[in-house]
């Protein structure tokens, strides 16, 4: 009677333990197999990974994280995998903070810098880490987008206080990649909306407004174009503040009316191409333009963010089920 | 080596139970406190033992006043008093060998074989050999109460206090634990407070009485002075006359 | 008048300090059980037993609960995702709420019906049969020989129980979204895994204990001052019983506030 006592005491707090022990164990993705080895990558900061997040080569789960910590020089996060040892990863293997889902859960994605070499990435300071980049979320983007639109505005500003022939042709072919992209933009809502005409009407709602968008800056681009040639600066630069005023007000949308993530990501999407023809017409300026900025690194850090943008973008034109998912909630 | 109660107070919220109790039961005899129920009887007995702490007064046993022990010194004095409950107080989840051999295990270097013998032993000197590996719920009130008996004298103690230890008994079995009490106390010398309202057994195992009346003590002599007292509570309460009692209030 | 107006405040007011009083008396308990630990030869031996009883007999019943709250977590949170959100949310509502709530708290309060009123009723038997104050006689310092191995054992056992529940409800949910909710196990495991934090066990056991602390603690203190024949039994267990599932409820919105 006694004896039984303590085996069945003994057997249920075993259980427990075990339980337990490789109930957390599992939920966290820890394998017990001993073929496991360390990376190490540096980023310059790391979203929201957390220890026990996945790690994927090519979409596929190979390890997790194991350790974020702030290198002791403080300029670095340095983030401990343990993957398998017997997956080799790329020669120019790099390490991509990017969300999983959009339910919290951030990976690692290790691929090789040939495939993403948009991003800039951070230097570690051991050369066997790997570089890290951090792709932002979407509300860091939403504060981007504001802030480019009021960079622009600064520079339009300073346009209209340096007006030059040189600049004017500039601006003239800045116009005609916002035409362009203008032209893209369209091409790309015509097409979101045939891919999802059963899911929503809003989508080719707002297609259409976005065309009339279109067709009345292809308008005001074609005024600017004509009184370019008339050399009449003053109006090209109100019209150029026109576009800037849309785009602000875009963006406040965006950052207002979050319940509409749809509408907003078709016009972001436009908003962000135009921003991008505007730079595109900046770098053909080939730095004419940009000498008219005080500080030379707003040039930069703008086209930083931009592709940050783009690629939330060209995101959202992959994945369009993963943002549209939001609007449920 | 007495028991020496001295003007003991003791109440419970509104109720005074003891009111100035005294009496002394002296080394080597047998004390018998008569009262009626509610009196304070088991009251006073758990004074003996620690269970209780007096309001005011002293419970001296031994010298040593028990309020004022430690617990350590309260268990060893403990070790050398026997209890017997008067419902026996066995303890359910244990058998009779087990309970007797309870206050063994606590206190003392012997031997599991040693204990065994020693409760064997005593089950022997209640009359119960043979009931060992019974449970306190498979034993008759009778049974139950001599196994109390033999707990309480297992670690051989030099007093044992009975709580009412014939109550609800049959005639028998009540003269049996009476010759126990006897035994004890001729054969080992024992000091021993028999609480009771038990006439007849009273007067078999008493060489002292004390009547404990609205608490405090209304009358203490032998068995030939209770016998002639002209004290008409003590009387009433030992004649069975309750007419005597009300006309002393 | 004023002696009618005063009723209801004397009544308020006896109220309190009748809890006052008890809340008192069992932290007097309280301590008494801690210094009753140093008496390691008294109930180290009962410690055993008392597990085997609060632990390994209340496995059966916390497990059946266990499993039908997983089966009907897992439904209901399906029956209230139709549609809008991934099912693979039922994992996650599952592993969650089995983990930081339901899995203690319904182990806690099954317990606190089976083993606070099993230990009052006990412990208040042996109270009115003077079975406590024998064992004073005997020299056993009774808090170290009846409550302390109690006590002990709840502490220990109750997270162990309230673990292998927990494993049962995940285990029962799981197995209700592959069998009725045309789920697969990975998209219920990868619901289970997707928000977890080790701290989710810890918090769970962390509750656990301090249930099992309550509720043998409670448990004790009305068996030890329970008076007054069967009917005090009664009694006690009955409020052993309320007052230990009402402290569960108020410690586990405690723990919520000061833990997460």
């Amino acid at each position: 009677m006694k004896r039984s006592n303590e085996a069945m005491v003994g057997v249920v707090i075993l259980a427990a333990l075990i339980l337990v022990t490789f109930g957390t164990l599992w939920l966290q993705g820890v394998t017990l197999r001993a073929d496991e080895r360390e990376v190490t990558a540096a980023f310059n900061r790391v979203g929201l990974i957390k220890a026990g997040n996945a790690v994927k080569l090519r979409g596929v789960r190979i390890g997790r994280i194991r350790e974020i910590q702030v290198a002791p020089q403080g300029d670095l996060v340095e983030v401990t995998m343990r993957i398998q040892e017997d997956i080799s990863l790329p020669d120019d293997a790099v390490a991509i903070v990017s969300p999983e889902s959009l339910f919290g859960d951030w990976q690692i994605e290790i691929a090789s810098r040939d495939h993403f070499p948009e991003h800039r990435y951070a230097n570690p300071r051991e050369p066997d880490h790997l570089p890290g980049y951090s792709i932002p979320d979407i509300s860091q983007l939403t504060a981007t987008a504001d802030r480019i639109s009021a960079d622009i505005e600064v520079l339009t500003e300073r346009v209209g206080i340096a007006f030059s022939e040189e600049t004017a042709r500039n601006i003239a072919s800045l116009i005609e990649n916002v035409e362009n992209v203008t032209q893209r933009l369209s091409d790309l809502i015509s097409q979101q909306a045939d891919a999802f005409s059963g899911v929503t009407e809003e989508i080719q709602v707002i297609a259409e407004e976005v065309g009339y968008a279109a067709t009345g800056a292809r308008q005001s681009f074609e005024r600017i174009n004509q009184t370019l040639a008339r050399e009449e600066f003053s109006q090209a630069l109100s019209d150029m503040t026109e576009v800037t005023a849309s785009l602000r007000q875009i963006t406040r949308e965006m950052e207002g009316t979050p319940e509409d993530i749809r509408g907003m990501a078709v016009k972001a999407d436009s908003t962000f191409a135009r921003i991008n023809s505007i730079m595109a017409g900046l770098e053909a300026g080939e730095g004419t333009l940009g000498r008219l900025l005080e500080d030379p690194t707003m040039a930069q850090e703008m086209e930083g963010t931009l592709q940050e943008l783009q690629l939330l973008l060209s995101d959202i034109r992959e994945n369009p089920r993963r943002y549209l998912r939001l609007s449920i909630f | 080596m007495a028991i020496q109660i001295r003007d003991l107070y003791k109440s419970f919220g509104e109720k005074e139970v003891l009111r100035g109790f005294s009496v002394e039961a002296r080394e080597g005899e047998t004390l018998v406190i008569l009262g009626g129920s509610g009196s304070g009887k088991s009251v006073t007995l758990k004074h003996v033992v620690g269970l209780l702490t007096p309001d005011s007064g002293d419970v001296v046993v031994d010298g040593q006043v028990v309020s004022e022990l430690t617990s350590n010194e309260l268990f060893k004095l403990r070790r050398r008093v026997g209890y017997v409950f008067q419902f026996a107080a066995l303890f359910d989840s244990l058998s009779v060998a087990e309970n007797v051999g309870m206050g063994l295990r606590r206190h003392s270097d012997m031997s599991q074989d040693e204990i065994r013998d020693r409760v064997t032993e005593c089950l022997e000197v209640v009359d119960l050999e043979g009931f060992e590996e019974r449970f306190p719920a498979e034993l008759s009130g009778g049974q139950k109460k001599r196994a109390g008996i033999a707990r309480a004298i297992a670690t051989r103690p030099q007093y044992l206090l009975y709580d009412e230890p014939t109550t609800g008994l049959d005639p028998v079995t009540r003269a049996m634990i009476d010759q126990l009490i006897l035994r004890m106390s001729e054969e080992l010398g024992v000091t021993g407070i028999v609480i009771t309202h038990d006439i007849d057994s009273a007067f078999r195992v008493a060489d002292r009485f004390a009547m404990l009346h609205e608490g405090r003590c209304r009358f203490v002599g032998s068995p030939e002075e209770i016998r002639s007292t002209e004290d008409p509570v003590v009387r009433g309460f030992i004649e069975g006359r309750p007419e005597l009692m009300e006309k002393a209030q | 008048m004023i002696r009618l107006l005063g009723a209801p405040f004397a009544a308020l007011g006896r109220g309190s300090t009748t809890l006052a009083e008890g809340v008192g008396r069992w932290g007097m308990l309280t301590g008494q059980t801690i210094q009753a630990l140093r008496h390691v030869d008294v109930w180290l031996r009962l410690l055993l037993p008392q597990m085997a009883r609060v632990g390994v007999d209340s496995v059966p019943i916390a497990l059946f609960i266990a499993m039908f709250t997983g089966i009907v977590l897992a439904l209901q949170a399906s029956y209230t995702f139709t549609g809008a959100i991934p099912l693979y949310f039922v994992g996650v509502l599952v592993g969650k709420t089995m983990m930081l709530e339901l899995g203690p708290v319904l182990t806690g309060l099954a317990l606190s019906g089976r083993v606070g009123a099993n230990i009052a009723a006990e412990l208040g038997t042996m109270r009115v049969t003077e079975q406590i104050d024998a064992l004073e006689t005997l020299a056993y310092p009774p808090v170290a020989y009846l409550v302390v191995p109690r006590v002990l054992a709840a502490i220990i056992m109750f997270p162990v129980v309230t673990a292998l529940a927990i494993g049962m409800g995940i285990f029962a949910g799981w197995a209700t979204s592959i069998q009725l909710l045309d789920m697969t196990s990975a998209e219920f495991i990868n619901g289970l895994t997707l928000f977890f934090v080790p701290f989710d066990v810890t918090f769970a056991m962390i509750k656990a204990t301090s249930f099992g602390f309550m509720v043998a603690s409670i448990g004790c203190f009305f068996g030890f001052t329970t008076e007054g024949g069967a009917e005090g039994v009664g009694h006690s267990t009955t409020r052993a019983v309320v007052v230990s599932s009402m402290v569960i409820l108020v410690l586990d919105a405690f723990w919520a506030v000061t833990l997460l």
